[in-house]
């Protein structure tokens, strides 16, 4: 794929929240796009050690049609590491550029070993105009286990609620990454299409 | 079909027997937690799971004669993306001439340049900025 392409589909995928590895390497960066039925946006992080990330998401609200940004921080709370598996609870919070009274906090955990996957995410937001709840689980597995800098691939089976829409949404995801690049398409009748790309550096 | 085996057993006597005509009295072996009890002698580190895929560790040193090979033992390196600021991390180290990540055998392999001194607590620390921990090491000079 060509780097002018992955820069277009970077810009127009524009995104939903992005949550895999929500804390890069110390001293590295992650720039993201998401989309779903709630919200495009566009994140950036920066994380000065593997314990904790800074950064900034721009966010287009479809639910409430307005647009802001939320100054995000995101620390490891807790990591297993085995010579077959990772285990991590991460706290998560962001404040938005409306002000102090809009923000939100949660918490994110995942368990991954080369051939399975199990992540979830629960998301509390606070806003001017209706508070809600946000959770999403997420389970996988990879068909095949790829070699390092491989195309690599995962199946996955999600479900999520949001407490403003008050109804499960459960659809199969894809993911894909290939050195710095990831990629997840998921896609539901109800709520349609989650995009989410990702690129670290 | 990929074999493993314990390199120690194929790489390591060459390297150790022509250190040993020189300190035939000095045996060095880094403790667990990395310390070198000589650091005169970094030579042999063996910990626990030493085994590397011996068709990989031959296209790794490739033209890299002379150099020595740190094969460094991680835990938590189940996925390709996040094992990737392992590989930008020691090759920010201008010691460093290669590095490959064998993400089925949860190894590091790392090249460095023959003056170096390998310290396994500065490996250590690099693997856990990334989020893994480093458990064991063995150097192999080529």
């Amino acid at each position: 794929m060509g780097i002018r392409l992955l820069i277009i589909l970077f810009f127009f995928l524009v995104s939903n929240s992005g949550e895999t590895r929500p804390i890069s390497y110390s001293g590295g960066s992650t720039a993201m796009t998401f989309s779903d039925n709630m919200k495009n946006s566009i994140y950036y992080h920066f994380s000065p050690s593997h314990k904790y990330s800074l950064g900034i998401e721009a966010i287009e609200d479809k639910f409430f049609g307005s647009n802001y940004s939320y100054f995000r921080f995101t620390y490891l709370l807790d990591r297993k590491n085995t010579q077959n598996s990772q285990r991590n609870l991460y706290f998560q919070s962001g404040v938005s550029s409306k002000g102090f009274d809009n923000f939100f906090y949660g918490i994110h955990g995942d368990w991954e070993t080369r051939r399975l996957f199990f992540g979830f995410s629960l998301k509390q937001v606070e806003n001017e105009k209706k508070d809600y709840y946000d959770q999403s689980y997420q389970l996988g597995f990879a068909p095949y286990l790829g070699n390092y800098g491989d195309l690599h691939t995962w199946i996955m089976l999600k479900t999520k609620r949001n407490s403003l829409i008050s109804e499960w949404s459960t659809y199969p995801v894809l993911k894909f990454f290939k050195g710095n690049v990831l990629m997840e398409f998921g896609y539901n009748d109800k709520t349609e299409w989650d995009l989410h790309l990702m690129y670290r550096f | 079909m990929k074999r493993t085996f314990l390199i120690f057993v194929l790489f390591a006597p060459l390297s150790w027997s022509a250190h040993a005509h020189e300190h035939m009295n000095h045996t060095t072996t880094l403790e667990h937690n990395g310390h070198s009890h000589d650091h005169h002698y970094n030579q042999l580190v063996i910990e626990k799971n030493a085994e590397v895929d011996s068709e990989r560790f031959i296209k790794f040193i490739e033209n890299l004669t002379g150099s020595q090979i740190a094969v460094v033992n991680v835990e938590g390196m189940v996925c390709d993306f996040c094992a990737r600021g392992i590989e930008k991390t020691f090759l920010k180290d201008i010691n460093v001439k290669r590095i490959d990540v064998d993400l089925n055998q949860g190894k590091v392999l790392i090249a460095y340049t023959s003056e170096a001194e390998i310290d396994f607590n500065d490996i250590k620390q690099k693997i856990l900025s990334n989020g893994q921990n480093a458990t064991g090491m063995q150097i192999i000079k080529l």
